[in-house]
């Protein structure tokens, strides 16, 4: 086992993950906000990494596969959502869209 | 024998189910003759049972016949059974019999009544309950049919249902019966209990086994259905207001049968009552209380089938004396002539009803033999025979109740025989009252417009179609010959064979019969004259305005019965409801759903559907729980 040690993953996944935090939290748009959210995946997913490396394990690399694959079709659903919203020409600002009704 | 008894019981309801179920594919008439041809068909059921009965001998004579065992619990066992001894033989015979006859003279009687095929329906079911209830081999099946039988009633008295007195009056006979039937339930709860059994020769031979008090409370609970189901003090006062019923009905549930099956279930559950003979006493009192009473009632009514619904009271009281005193034979004797000239009287007062477009106030009668002669013959031998005069039927069986009281003695029998003997002074009083104001004196006029509960019948019938002098003829008949079947001195076979069931406790001796024969037949011969006298002077029978009074509102029972229950109950009922239920439940119940509303709007607002607040808030909580985690640890 080389490289870095155990903590400086989890520093930067706490970053990353506090990062996509605030977005979600802060920004506005739409698709900043999805940014965001695949930004706090990915942190969970580095950690997940990290601590697969520091066991000796393979669970917590497949776990971060099937992360992976629920993060792209979350995407898939979120970038479709935000182009129908273009479409109509629906204003793209979370903010506005607070009601169900189209 | 028994397939008989079988046939017999299930005739009738197969009538009924048949009238139900065919609905309007079958006429009014059909559904009519369905019910009359069933019910007849039973009558001849009862009558094979009877006839193979007479061949067999004593014992060979009581046969149970059970279809399916019904309820078992452990060791006790209930079945769908029926007794057929000589008691049940007499009653099948009675009820199919005169119920065969009223049936037919309902066809005559209901043309044109706009439900026909409910009456008939309903007809064919009180049959078959009445006979339910006089073949039941235990004692729970006879509750059932003691209960179908009110049913029935219930729905008879308020055919009428767009009448609101018939409402009420099945409503009333219905509260009062259940009352009666609830006695009843509990008496039998107790002899579940203890004899552990309800299988009727069974659980009779039990009674002498259980203790005193016991089989006192088991009488005093029968005592009591017996009172309510025929209309004895103080269960009395619905049969007088079910004379809203068509007249057929009256004549078939409120006289010949249905109101004697207290005498029926006191004779039959003899051995209870000996066991306690205080509540036996009881019931003998009772009886004389009421036939004295309702005597004095009926001598101020204005109705004619008033008039005669308490002279059907004032009878049974005469049978409750007799079974109260052990004269069971001669108490089922006078149950079977009195279905015979009671029925007869009501169908004839039917058929005036009739003639006259549904008048039924005596008032508003008179004159009517010259229009009716035939009904008037009739009218005259069911009077005769209701007073008792001889040699109709009324006459053999009431003096020989009279004469057992007698032959039983001491202070009770006195008591008992002296009311009797006063009560056969009233009812030649108020029978004779009854026939001269109806059918003597000057013609009365027809009242043109038809009025009254049974308006619905087209005016000037004269005496009716075929299908209903038949019927009357073939009643007049047996009130006329009935008595014959026990001559005292001379041959008493009916006695004999009901004693096979229920062996009497007292046998008058032919001289007291024949003593308290000429009492009675003097007093009821001066009630006549009595009758006869104030119709003539155009007087009243009581002339004293205080006693009218007190009679016309029949000594007040129902006033002091709405003081005493209906009062107290309703001011209770008031008084939960606004002391209990309004401030306490309701408001509750209202406070409950307003608070939850409030609740849920307060809630409503944290749903802002702002995206980025709901963000936040997971935020914040996964950061408290972070630290509650931290910290507990």
């Amino acid at each position: 086992m080389s490289g870095p040690g155990i903590g400086w993953y989890l520093i930067v996944a706490a970053l990353l993950f506090g990062t996509g935090a605030l977005g979600v939290m802060l920004r506005r748009s739409p698709l900043i906000v999805l940014l965001s959210l695949e930004l706090m995946l990915n942190a969970a997913n580095l950690t997940l990494i990290a601590f697969a490396r520091q066991h000796g394990s393979l669970d917590g690399q497949v776990f971060a596969l099937a992360v992976m694959a629920v993060a792209a079709a979350e995407v898939a659903i979120g970038l479709g959502l935000i182009v129908a919203m273009a479409r109509r020409g629906l204003p793209l600002d979370v903010d506005q869209a607070s009601s169900l009704r189209g | 024998m028994v397939a008989g008894a079988w046939f017999c019981l299930l005739a009738p309801l197969a009538g009924a189910l048949a009238i139900t179920l065919a609905g309007e594919r079958i006429s009014r008439r059909q559904a009519g003759l369905v019910s009359t041809l069933t019910t007849f068909a039973a009558f001849g059921g009862a009558l094979v049972a009877f006839v193979a009965m007479w061949a067999r001998e004593g014992a060979e004579r009581e046969q149970l016949s059970t279809a399916y065992t019904w309820l078992a619990a452990g060791d006790f066992e209930v079945g769908l059974q029926i007794l057929v001894d000589p008691l049940s033989a007499v009653m099948m015979l009675v009820v199919s019999g005169v119920g065969g006859l009223i049936v037919w003279y309902s066809l005559g009687y209901m043309a044109g009544d706009d439900e026909e095929r409910r009456y008939f329906a309903y007809m064919s079911l009180f049959v078959f309950s009445m006979l339910l209830l006089v073949e039941a081999g235990n004692l729970l099946l006879l509750l059932v049919g003691w209960g179908l039988v009110g049913l029935a009633s219930y729905l008879l008295i308020g055919f009428w249902h767009h009448r609101p007195e018939a409402v009420a009056a099945a409503k009333k006979a219905f509260v009062m019966n259940a009352i009666g039937d609830a006695t009843f339930a509990l008496g039998l709860v107790l002899l579940v209990w203890q004899a552990r059994t309800l299988e009727l020769p069974a659980v009779l031979e039990e009674a002498d086994g259980l203790s005193g008090t016991i089989v006192t409370l088991v009488a005093l609970g029968l005592l009591g259905g017996a009172l309510a189901k025929s209309a004895q003090l103080p269960l009395h006062t619905w049969l007088p207001d079910a004379m809203e019923g068509p007249t057929p009905v009256s004549a078939l549930i409120h006289a010949a049968t249905m109101v004697t099956a207290g005498v029926y279930l006191l004779v039959r559950a003899h051995p209870i009552f000996e066991a306690a003979p205080d509540v036996q006493h009881l019931a003998a009192g009772l009886g004389a209380a009421t036939l004295l009473l309702a005597g004095l009632v009926a001598l101020v009514q204005w109705d004619i089938k008033r008039v005669i619904a308490y002279s059907t009271m004032s009878q049974i009281g005469y049978m409750f004396l007799a079974a109260g005193i052990g004269a069971y034979g001669f108490a089922i004797f006078h149950l079977v002539t009195h279905a015979f000239f009671k029925a007869l009287l009501f169908l004839a007062a039917g058929v005036v009803i009739h003639h006259l477009a549904g008048e039924q106030d005596i008032r508003r009668m008179g004159g009517l033999r010259a229009a009716l002669p035939r009904t008037h013959v009739a009218f005259l031998v069911g009077t005769a025979a209701l007073v008792g005069l001889p040699p109709l039927a009324g006459f053999w069986s009431k003096d020989a109740i009279l004469a057992s009281a007698l032959a039983s003695g001491g202070a009770l029998g006195w008591t008992l025989f002296s009311a009797g003997l006063l009560g056969a002074l009233l009812t030649g009083a108020y029978a004779f009252r009854l026939y001269y104001a109806v059918f003597r004196g000057p013609p009365a006029e027809v009242t043109p417009e038809p009025h009254g509960p049974e308006a619905a019948h087209e005016p000037a019938h004269g005496e009716g179609p075929l299908s209903m002098l038949v019927p009357v003829g073939a009643l007049t008949v047996l009130s006329t010959l009935g008595g014959l079947l026990s001559v005292p001195g001379v041959w008493h076979p009916f006695t004999h064979w009901v004693s096979e069931t229920a062996e009497a406790l007292v046998e008058p001796s032919t001289g007291e019969d024949y003593l308290t024969s000429l009492a009675a037949v003097t007093l009821g011969l001066a009630g006549l004259w009595l009758a006869r006298r104030a119709f003539v002077s155009g007087r009243q029978l009581v002339t004293s305005p205080g006693a009218w009074r007190a009679l016309e509102h029949k000594l007040y029972f129902d006033e002091l019965y709405d003081a005493l229950f209906y009062r107290p109950a309703a001011a209770l009922a008031g008084a939960l409801r606004r002391e209990v239920e309004e401030p306490v439940v309701e408001r509750s119940l209202d406070e409950l759903g307003a608070g939850t509303l409030e609740l849920g709007g307060g809630v409503a607002r944290v749903q802002s559907g702002l995206l980025r607040t709901y963000a936040l808030a997971v935020a914040l909580a996964v950061f408290v729980l972070v630290l509650v985690f931290v910290a507990v640890r």
